[in-house]
């Protein structure tokens, strides 16, 4: 048995302007050396935790913390501001805000001159780190030229530069693509076996971290500890309670949870499923006319090439899912298709006319665009207004506005919230309305750049239904994504994007079949490494 | 030796200087000479791209000769109406003209003298120097430099916002009143979004044990060294012969309130 290296006890934190505590009594031990999951809803309080475990509670921060974290023996009220970075360093979420210099090695130095590090040894360690993560070519670049991977590599090479005891890891991959995120997991891997660190990875997805962690804690709704202990009966046990948390249970867990009874023992990786998971994958449907035409469409930003002579048809009643790595050119793509930039070349008709010769009205009444940012298309200062402004701008009577308003809010699961403003909502609850407020002139053709991002269980799955009650009705779907369980599960075609191309176009069990996908940084639904694993055994 | 290598503290200190003293002088010949002699300076001395130079320096001269035109096209009745002066084909008062070469040459100069301050330095290097040389506090120079990472990020949210407020069917505003609106609607969600990146980044930088105090090492020191007293020495005694060749030709003038 090792000593503890964190250990709170009865730590509770609750903000001003609201009334329930956003953690709630948490007793929470984590020994040297292993590796933990925290895992919760968006909403359970796991950022404010983190910022508990670095002494960011109660110095800097507003709110009010009781109870007691120590870090290494010693509350972390008892160390000096700026110490605790020695014992804990914390890899954040969003690549681009977390760096304050200019260039990677100046990034990096910048924690070590924090801590006094004199300067015959930061070179040393600048090297080291560098090596340690992969960016040892990068070390001159300017931050602002690295990909959202590489960057993530950066802030852990910050991190590992001042060598702390505990390394933790706030949803460090979800900004990156599938791939891209395993080569950072791998790393993960790596530096554990290499340093024996204290890993602590803060999640909301179970998936990709199941080979890496031992052991887990849960956090519910309320900010309360809800389970600790060994990741893999946290799981297996509590799956029906997580699922209903939002947490996104392992695909395996989900499948088996469908069918098993309450007492089985429920699966937690692919490799465990004994039974041929159910193809829910949509029938092919039919394909109707041709909606969106282009034709050598290609766009650039300052020389750089982003989009290269893309054809492409786009008919209705389609589910199409575009992939492939970051920075290939999918919201580009996205945008020109939806008529909010103009190409450099080609062109595009909608219905077989020109985009640029629909009026802008008539356009919005055909396309709808639903960005990255819920944030970005709130206009109005309630949810009512929010989901009643395109409606009231077609002179619809009052009556019937308000009537499609609270459908639409219920279809959402947004009742209630109708005179908050959007931009007090939760996370999960500003995606649902900008998709609302988005969707209520029930447009033919709706696009969508990653509505899924950032989004725990619930939210998803509410978000996907409603888009495939949609597509059933005949709508066509354009949705950018990076979750290949989505597209196995909803797409009736998948374009995968390379390098500002189209490279492949095809249905979503085609591409599965397709050998060399790791190239667009894509890996396999879970289904389907179900199937390939189950494969020798079938065929016997 | 290069301009560039200069310590950014002494650089700036010295260009600030010359800009004050400069300030004070009124005749067509010192700034003419001096202006002169600082982009010989720039030119020999420091390493950049020069066809960036010419296009950040042509607004100030295009706004040089705007000074130039309006200042003769304004000015007051002369004292000594019979002092003419012919260029070209147009006749100015002398007075004048002197007043009006005076105060755009002396705009040229500022400009030159900023341009050789801009084009030589390194944005990070002058704010690590300012807290190393000039005892910037570091919470302020780190929140500049931070920030300064932060402008491209702005400018693409902000098109972003327009964007998808475009696509909700926010139309062109008519009226003050909802032109008011319009800019309400677009700044809320950039300054949540400013506010929220700056705590994330804020939150970072405290993670990493930034406090803000002086107590720190360096990893690009900053010291200033005999060979950085040189550039002052050398400026400002440029100046001083240049004030000394124009005192000789009779045309020194010190401002006096003259306009």
């Amino acid at each position: 048995m090792n000593e503890p290296i964190i250990m709170t006890k009865h730590l509770s934190v609750s903000y001003e302007e609201v009334e329930e505590p956003a953690l709630n009594d948490i007793n929470l031990s984590i020994e040297k050396g292993s590796t933990w999951l925290i895992l919760g809803p968006s909403g359970a309080g796991k950022s404010t935790f983190i910022h508990c475990l670095n002494g960011l509670f109660p110095r800097e921060l507003d709110g009010e913390m009781s109870g007691h974290v120590y870090v290494n023996g010693k509350d972390t009220r008892d160390y000096h501001p700026g110490e605790i970075s020695r014992h804990i360093g914390i890899v954040f979420q969003d690549p681009d805000t977390q760096f304050c210099m200019l260039t990677v090695e100046d990034e990096i130095a910048f924690g070590l001159e924090n801590l006094s590090t004199p300067l015959e040894k930061m070179e040393e360690l600048i090297t080291e780190s560098l090596k340690l993560v992969g960016l040892e070519h990068y070390r001159k670049s300017d931050i602002s030229t690295l990909s959202g991977g590489e960057k993530q590599k950066l802030a852990l090479a910050c991190v590992l530069a001042m060598k702390p005891d505990v390394l933790i890891l706030d949803e460090p991959t979800s900004n990156l693509d599938p791939c891209t995120a395993e080569i950072f997991t791998q790393i993960l891997h790596r530096l554990k076996a290499q340093l024996g660190i204290t890993l602590i990875v803060i999640e909301h997805k179970i998936e990709e971290w199941t080979e890496l962690v031992q052991h887990s804690a849960i956090l519910n709704q309320n900010g309360e500890l809800f389970y600790q202990g060994t990741l893999r009966d946290g799981v297996t046990e509590h799956a029906s309670s997580l699922k209903k948390l939002g947490v996104w249970l392992p695909y395996a867990t989900r499948e088996a949870l469908k069918t098993a009874s309450p007492l089985s023992k429920l699966p937690m990786t692919i490799d465990e499923l004994s039974f041929k998971p159910e193809i829910v994958h949509p029938s092919d449907g039919y394909r109707g006319q041709q909606l969106l035409q282009t034709d050598n469409l290609s766009w650039h930003a300052s020389k750089q090439k982003i989009l290269d002579s893309v054809h492409l048809d786009i008919f209705q009643n389609e589910f199409v899912a575009i992939v492939g790595p970051n920075g290939s050119g999918k919201t580009t793509l996205s945008l020109l298709l939806a008529g909010i930039h103009s190409p450099n070349r080609g062109s595009i008709h909608l219905k077989g006319r020109p985009l640029g010769e629909w009026r802008e009205d008539n356009l919005r009444n055909v396309i709808g665009y639903v960005f990255q940012n819920p944030e970005h298309q709130f206009i109005t200062d309630s949810v009512f207004e929010e989901v009643a402004y395109s409606l009231k701008l077609t002179n619809k009577e009052e009556n019937e506005v308000r009537e499609v308003v609270f459908q639409t809010l219920k279809e959402y699961n947004l009742e209630g919230l109708e005179n908050r403003n959007p931009f007090q909502l939760s996370q999960g609850q500003k995606r649902r309305l900008s998709v609302a407020a988005m969707t209520v002139m029930d447009q033919e053709l709706l696009i969508l750049d990653e509505p899924t991002f950032g989004q725990d269980w619930n939210t998803t799955e509410r978000l996907m239904d409603v888009l495939q009650d949609k597509n059933s009705k005949g709508k066509t779907i354009v949705m950018i994504t990076h979750d290949m369980e989505l597209v196995d599960r909803f797409a009736t075609r998948v374009l995968v994007m390379e390098k500002g191309k189209v490279k492949i176009d095809k249905k979503p069990d085609k591409l599965w079949k397709q050998g060399d996908l790791s190239r667009y940084h894509l890996n396999l639904p879970p289904r389907i490494q179900a199937e390939r694993m189950r494969l020798p055994y079938v065929s016997k | 030796m290069y301009l560039n290598d200069l310590n950014p503290s002494v650089k700036a200190l010295t260009i600030a200087g010359l800009v004050f003293i400069l300030a004070f002088l009124f005749d067509p010949i010192t700034p003419f000479l001096y202006l002169i002699f600082v982009i010989g300076v720039t030119f020999l001395f420091g390493r950049f791209n020069k066809k960036h130079y010419l296009l950040y320096f042509s607004p100030f001269f295009i706004f040089a000769f705007g000074m130039l035109w309006t200042t003769l096209a304004f000015a007051d009745a002369p004292s000594n109406p019979e002092q003419i002066i012919a260029v070209l084909w147009w006749e100015f008062p002398r007075e004048d003209l002197f007043i009006a070469v005076s105060l755009s040459l002396r705009v040229l100069a500022f400009a030159v003298l900023s341009l050789l301050f801009i084009f030589t330095t390194d944005m990070v290097h002058f704010v690590l120097s300012l807290i190393q040389q000039l005892k910037l506090p570091p919470k302020l120079a780190y929140g500049v430099l931070a920030g300064y990472r932060f402008l491209p990020m702005l400018k693409t949210e902000f098109q972003q916002i327009r964007a998808a407020h475009r696509i909700r069917g926010v139309s062109q505003a008519k009226t003050i009143q909802g032109k008011v609106g319009q800019w309400k609607r677009l700044a809320i969600p950039l300054l949540a979004g400013a506010i929220r990146k700056a705590e994330r980044t804020a939150v970072a930088m405290e993670s990493k044990g930034f406090t803000g105090n002086r107590n720190r090492t360096y990893f690009h020191q900053f010291t200033v060294t005999k060979k950085d007293w040189l550039f002052p020495i050398f400026m400002f005694t440029a100046l001083g012969l240049v004030i000394l060749v124009s005192v000789k030709l009779g045309y020194f003038n010190i401002y006096d309130g003259e306009l």
